[in-house]
């Protein structure tokens, strides 16, 4: 489904990301850990298509350059970034919101779009599950949400999109044990034979909730190393700076 | 131009059924503005934007006789579908129509005015030719306790008959005590290269309350000047709205005399400019009794090499303790060759007041399109997504929602 071959870059000359290599299959999970400034975030930005890099390598997606691809687009094609610092927006209405994306996306897929009733009916079953109070949806986007909160919208996101390839970028910092779980099992929930995920984050805890099938430990924006679910909590004991 | 002025003022004479009176109160105004000339970017109040270079530059030389024997047919295509409304039907500067069919007819008066009053004289340079040349003068007189059922679209609809004229139109409006008009001046151009000059004063009385919503949103290639002149009695509200986006060049200017105490007054507006189009509006706010508010908000969007321009004065006389006055500007600056120019200025002689002022401007944040558009959003539909959130919130101050609703479909605001 992915294929980054010796990734590189860089923002003004600095180096972010160091012939970064990472291949996932549908259905696999991924989790990439690192310590602070390790390139994480770098890695979820260009996978969806942020300005500001300047890039060497290769991504494939489904088999086509990634680079070919603007951001929009790639969203219609089925990649999904959970953002670490979701924005907010004011004056955009939540619900508003959620229905322009849906269809946008249904649209330059061929999908027939939903009218008013059907997006609802789905936002209010998806929100149930994920214990996101409806009210919220009716607020401008993200205002006055709680980093909690922020991060479940995120999460509802995703399950209303039903994205192919989901990136979560530290989607677990800021939230307490409760929401933690609320998120692990809607990411749960989408897990199925031809969805993937890759899992950014710092700490061991969140890969409790979801399992994953591949670690990675990256460091200076280089994967040093690569196991099974056993490998984090490795990493965990050992800590970034011991850890070679 | 002063031949010119001098000639088309003696025909309008001539045609005309002028008293003695008005004829020579006219003339003084004609020469006031021989004297005057159009207000230029010399005049502080006029230095963001020059309507004698505007006029010069976009329309030349102008015409100031307009024959207005010849009744125009109204094309009630025009006409805002899904309100009831009452109407006052300009075409070309000339009254067509005035219905208020869906009020008592005994709660509203309206007076063909032949006694012009000096009380305007020398305002600027524009009343004055406003003044000189306005060919009939309505009086609409809301009687005490009534508030009218339906709406009032004043519809200022041009063709293409007229091409490099001066139309000046005037309107007077008194609310008596406790009663109540909700006003909708509506504009839709299909001419261009003339200079429409406007001038409304209202006498509000104690109770009253006026809603005034401007809505310039049709693109045309004309010069316009609003003159808004209002004077509050005790108690009464005023509460203005400016949709500033259609024609090439539009300065609205509001002014507001709070006389009576617990008096306030609602200033707010939209600047929606591309093309190089150039807006402004300016206000003064005068508190002149203790205890009276003023509240002002303006937003822009502007791109294009556009430019707008809000000059707020917010003036508190020495008795006006107890004075709430407040403004503040945004702006987002669509790429570099737009500007905005904010002048706030606070005059204040009087030492319990709080009065604040502020402006903002910023380009759109590139992060919340970046957002928008990894949810499958493009970029033009994230960009007017952002755009429409900045601006819902002036819009929500609309306090009548008939007309909240009439301007969000306007501006293509989903609900």
């Amino acid at each position: 489904m992915l294929k980054i071959n010796n990734l590189n870059a860089k923002i003004d000359k600095k180096i972010i990301l160091n012939n970064f290599s990472l291949n996932i299959n549908p259905g696999e999970v991924h989790a990439i850990m690192g310590p602070n400034g390790s390139g994480k975030s770098t890695l979820s930005n260009i996978l969806s298509g942020k300005k500001g890099y300047d890039v060497t390598g290769e991504i494939l997606y489904e088999n086509k350059n990634l680079f070919e691809l603007e951001t929009e687009e790639r969203a219609h094609k089925g990649i999904f970034l959970a953002f670490q610092y979701p924005l907010e927006i004011p004056g955009v209405n939540t619900n508003i919101f959620l229905k322009t994306s849906l269809n946008a996306i249904r649209r330059a897929n061929g999908e027939k779009e939903l009218d008013a009733i059907e997006f609802l009916n789905l936002v209010k079953e998806k929100a149930k599950n994920l214990k996101f109070e409806e009210e919220k949806l009716n607020r401008q986007l993200n205002v006055g949400f709680s980093g909690g909160e922020k991060k479940k919208n995120e999460i509802l996101q995703m399950s209303i999109l039903n994205p192919k390839l989901s990136i979560l970028d530290e989607t677990d910092s800021g939230l307490d044990i409760d929401a933690l779980r609320i998120v692990a099992d809607g990411v749960n929930s989408l897990r199925k034979k031809n969805n993937s995920f890759l899992i950014i984050t710092h700490y061991q805890r969140l890969l409790d909730y979801i399992k994953p099938d591949f670690v990675h430990v990256l460091i200076n924006g280089k994967i040093i190393k690569s196991g099974g679910p056993e490998l984090a909590l490795e990493l965990e004991k050992k800590g970034y700076e011991n850890f070679n | 131009m002063r031949e010119q002025l001098v000639t088309d003022f003696d025909k309008i004479i001539s045609d005309s059924n002028f008293s003695k009176k008005d004829i020579e109160l006219k003339r003084i105004s004609l020469d006031k503005f021989i004297e005057d000339g159009f207000p230029t970017k010399k005049k502080e109040d006029w230095k963001f934007l020059d309507i004698n270079r505007a006029i010069e530059k976009n329309i030349g030389e102008l015409d100031f006789y307009n024959d207005y024997s010849f009744q125009n047919k109204i094309d009630t295509s025009y006409f805002v579908k899904g309100l009831e409304h009452n109407k006052i039907v300009f075409i070309n500067g000339r009254i067509e129509k005035i219905d208020f069919k869906s009020e008592d007819s005994n709660k509203i008066e309206i007076i063909e005015e032949s006694n012009l009053s000096n009380k305007f004289n020398n305002i600027n340079s524009l009343i004055n030719l406003n003044n000189a040349f306005a060919n009939k003068n309505y009086k609409i007189n809301v009687k005490e306790n009534y508030s009218l059922k339906k709406p009032l679209i004043v519809y200022h609809l041009t063709s293409n008959k007229i091409y490099k004229k001066n139309i000046n139109l005037r309107l007077d409006f008194k609310l008596e005590s406790n009663s109540s008009l909700r006003l909708i001046d509506y504009f839709e151009d299909d001419s261009k290269d003339n200079f429409i000059n406007i001038f409304y004063n209202f006498d509000l009385e104690k109770d009253s309350s006026l809603k005034n919503y401007k809505i310039d949103h049709k693109d045309n290639k004309n010069v316009k000047y609003s003159f808004n002149n209002i004077d509050q009695k005790e108690n009464s509200i005023s509460e203005t709205f400016i949709l500033s986006s259609g024609s090439s060049f539009f300065k609205n200017e509001v002014n507001c005399d709070l006389n009576g105490k617990y008096s306030s007054a609602f200033v707010n507006g939209i600047f929606k400019l591309e093309d190089f189009k150039n807006h402004e509006i300016k206000t003064n706010i005068n508190h002149l009794t203790e205890n009276t508010k003023s509240y002002q908000l303006i937003k822009s969007v502007l791109g294009e090499g556009s430019k707008a321009a809000y000059q707020g004065k917010i003036s508190v006389n020495s008795i006006a303790q107890k004075t709430d006055g407040y403004q503040l500007s945004k702006c987002i600056l669509l790429d570099k060759t737009s500007e905005f120019n904010a002048k706030p200025e606070l005059e204040i002689y009087a030492d319990d007041v709080k009065c604040s002022h502020g402006s903002a401007s910023g380009s759109l944040n590139e992060d919340s399109i970046f957002y928008l558009m990894s949810r499958g959003i493009n970029y033009e539909q994230a960009k007017e997504l952002l755009i429409n959130g900045f601006l819902l919130d002036v819009i929500e101050k609309i306090t009548d929602s008939e007309t909240k609703n009439l301007i969000k479909n306007t501006l293509g605001l989903k609900e």
